[in-house]
C-alpha cells in the first residue's frame, strides 16, 4: 500500500482558549476573518458555575467556560453558518474513517478529546481533563498533523494516539465528538445581529438564571465559602482547594484570568464595528479592569499557598477580593443589559 | 496591576511551552503575549503536582504493607478515583472499591483484571506488583 498523504493547506494561529481558538481559525480557514476574541464572544465562551458537591481532580468543580462545543455551535448558527456537529459516535474505526474521508475531501476537522494522554502536550498539564479542542488537517502515512491552539505549533500524532484521546473516558467523555462547517462561506456575514444576540444570552447566563451556584451568584457563593474553607477542610486541603481555584482560571487555555480578557477584547471588537458605541467601550474598559482584579486575586491567592502564615486572616481577605469581582461583574453585566443594539 | 509585578519568567528549564496570555493596560489596549508560565502559574501546578505525588507515594506504601490491592497505587498514578475508575473499567463503583482488598484482588480471573490493565494501560504481570 501506498502512503496516504493529504494535508491541507491549513493556517495554524497560536491562542489562549483552545475551542474558541479552533472555531476562529476554521473561520479563517473557511473566508470568514474572525478574531479569537469575536469567536469566543459570539460564541457565549463566558460562564461561571461552582458545584461544591462534585469534586474534579479532589477539589470542587469550577468552570470559567461554557460547557464544550458551546463556542463552536453557537457561533456558527448565530452567523447562519452551516455546520456539522457529530456527537457519540460508537464505533471507534468508524470515526477515525470519517475523519479521514474529512481529510481526503478537504475540511479541516474539530475534534473534541482528553488531555491525559495526548502524547504531545506539555506533561505538566495531563491531567483528566476532556472538554480540549484540537483541528485535525492532515494525514502523512500512519501520522496526523494536528493544530492544537493551546501549542505555538502544529503537531503529529499517530493514529493510535489519535484513537485513544478521542475516546477517553470518564466525566465529559469526548465520545469521538467532531465538528466541521461544511463548505467555504461566499456571501459576505454580518457579524452586528449575531453580537447583539450573544451579549444577550450571555448576561442571562451571568445573572438571569434563577439558581444560586451560576454566575455572579455562583460567585459570591464561592467567596463566602472561601472563608469557612480553613476551619472546614483544615489548612493543607484549604490551600489545595485554592490552588484548584487558581489553575482554573490562569491555566487550561483560559488565556489568564478566567477568560475575563478575551470577553473585554471581545467588546472592544464590538464596539468598534457598531461605529465606535460608547457603552460598549465603556463596558470593556470595565472588563478589562475586573480582569486585572482577577490576575490580582490570583497573585496574592498564590502567594497565600506559598506561605500560610495566617490562614484565617488571608482567606477573609480573598474572599472580600472576590466579593468585590462579583460586585465589579454584576455593574458590567448590568450596563451591558442596558445597551440596545 | 504594574507591569514590574508581573514578570514573566523566560527560563526553559521550567516547561518549554510558550502559551498565549492576554493582559490589559488602562487606556483601553488588549495584549496578547507569547510566553513561558509566569510565577501563578507555576506555583499553582506545582502544589497540585506535589499533592498527586503524595497520594501515589501513601498508595504504594500501602500497597507494600499489604493493607490495599495495586490496582489502588495504579489508580492513584493515573491520578483517577474510583468514580472515573469505574468508568474507565466499566465496572460499578462498588465492585471496584471491593476490588481494593488485598484478598479479593487474588481471588480475581484473568478477564477481570484485562479491564483493569487496560484502563492502566499497562500489562497483567505489571497489574500484579508495584514497580
Amino acid at each position: 500500500m501506498d502512503e496516504i498523504k493529504t494535508i491541507i493547506n491549513y493556517t495554524h494561529r497560536q491562542a489562549g482558549h483552545c475551542e474558541s481558538g479552533a472555531t476562529s481559525n476554521l473561520f479563517k480557514f473557511n473566508g470568514l476573518d474572525i478574531s479569537e476574541p469575536m469567536a469566543f464572544g459570539i460564541g457565549n465562551g463566558l460562564f461561571f458555575s461552582y458545584i461544591p458537591f462534585l469534586k474534579i481532580q479532589f477539589a470542587p468543580m469550577l468552570s470559567f467556560r461554557n460547557l464544550p462545543n458551546t463556542v463552536f455551535k453557537r457561533s456558527t448558527t448565530y452567523l447562519g453558518i452551516e455546520s456539522t456537529v457529530l456527537k457519540k459516535i460508537k464505533d471507534p474505526k468508524e470515526a477515525m474513517d470519517l475523519l479521514d474521508r474529512n481529510l481526503e475531501n478537504g475540511i479541516p476537522t474539530g475534534c473534541q478529546v482528553g488531555v491525559f494522554q495526548l502524547t504531545f502536550f506539555p506533561p505538566e498539564y495531563r491531567m483528566h481533563y476532556n472538554m480540549h479542542n484540537l483541528v485535525v488537517f492532515g494525514k502523512e502515512g500512519n501520522k496526523y498533523h494536528v493544530s492544537d491552539t493551546v501549542m505555538e505549533h502544529p503537531q503529529l500524532i499517530t493514529y493510535d494516539d489519535l484513537l485513544r484521546v478521542r475516546y477517553a473516558k470518564g466525566t465529559f467523555a469526548p465520545e469521538g465528538k467532531m465538528y466541521w462547517i461544511n463548505h467555504a462561506i461566499d456571501k459576505p456575514v454580518d457579524l452586528k445581529p449575531a453580537i447583539a444576540v450573544a451579549i444577550k444570552k450571555t448576561v442571562y447566563e451571568m445573572i438571569g438564571i434563577p439558581f444560586p451556584l451560576i454566575g455572579v451568584k455562583g460567585l459570591r457563593w464561592l467567596a463566602r465559602d472561601i472563608r469557612k474553607w480553613p476551619k472546614k477542610h483544615g489548612n493543607d486541603k484549604a490551600s489545595f482547594y485554592l490552588g484548584q481555584i487558581l489553575r482554573m482560571a490562569e491555566d487550561f487555555g483560559t488565556g489568564g484570568a478566567g477568560f475575563r480578557f478575551i470577553y473585554g477584547a471581545f467588546l472592544k471588537e464590538a464596539g468598534e464595528l457598531f461605529n465606535n458605541h460608547e457603552e460598549l467601550l465603556e463596558a470593556s474598559d470595565m472588563m478589562g479592569r475586573t480582569a486585572n482584579k482577577w490576575r490580582e486575586f490570583t497573585y496574592t491567592g498564590a502567594r497565600n499557598c506559598k506561605n500560610r502564615s495566617k490562614p484565617e486572616e488571608d482567606y477573609g481577605t480573598l474572599s472580600e477580593m472576590l466579593l468585590e469581582i462579583a460586585n465589579h461583574e454584576d455593574a458590567v453585566y448590568k450596563k451591558l443589559k442596558k445597551i440596545k443594539l | 496591576m504594574d507591569e514590574s509585578q508581573n514578570p514573566v519568567y523566560k527560563d526553559k528549564a521550567h516547561g518549554q511551552f510558550r502559551e498565549l496570555s492576554y493582559s490589559y493596560k488602562d487606556g483601553g489596549n488588549f495584549d496578547q503575549t507569547v510566553g513561558f508560565h509566569d510565577q501563578v502559574d507555576r506555583l499553582v501546578l506545582q502544589q497540585a503536582w506535589d499533592l498527586f505525588h503524595e497520594r501515589i507515594e501513601a498508595a504504594k506504601q500501602r500497597v507494600l504493607a499489604g493493607e490495599v490491592s495495586p490496582i489502588v497505587y495504579y489508580m492513584e498514578k493515573n491520578l483517577l478515583d474510583p468514580l472515573n475508575l469505574s468508568m474507565m473499567a466499566g465496572f460499578s463503583v462498588w465492585r471496584v472499591k471491593w476490588h481494593f482488598r488485598p484478598g479479593v484482588f487474588k481471588r480475581l480471573k484473568e478477564p477481570t483484571l484485562q479491564k483493569y490493565a487496560a484502563a492502566f494501560n499497562i500489562t497483567l504481570d505489571q497489574l500484579k506488583k508495584v514497580d
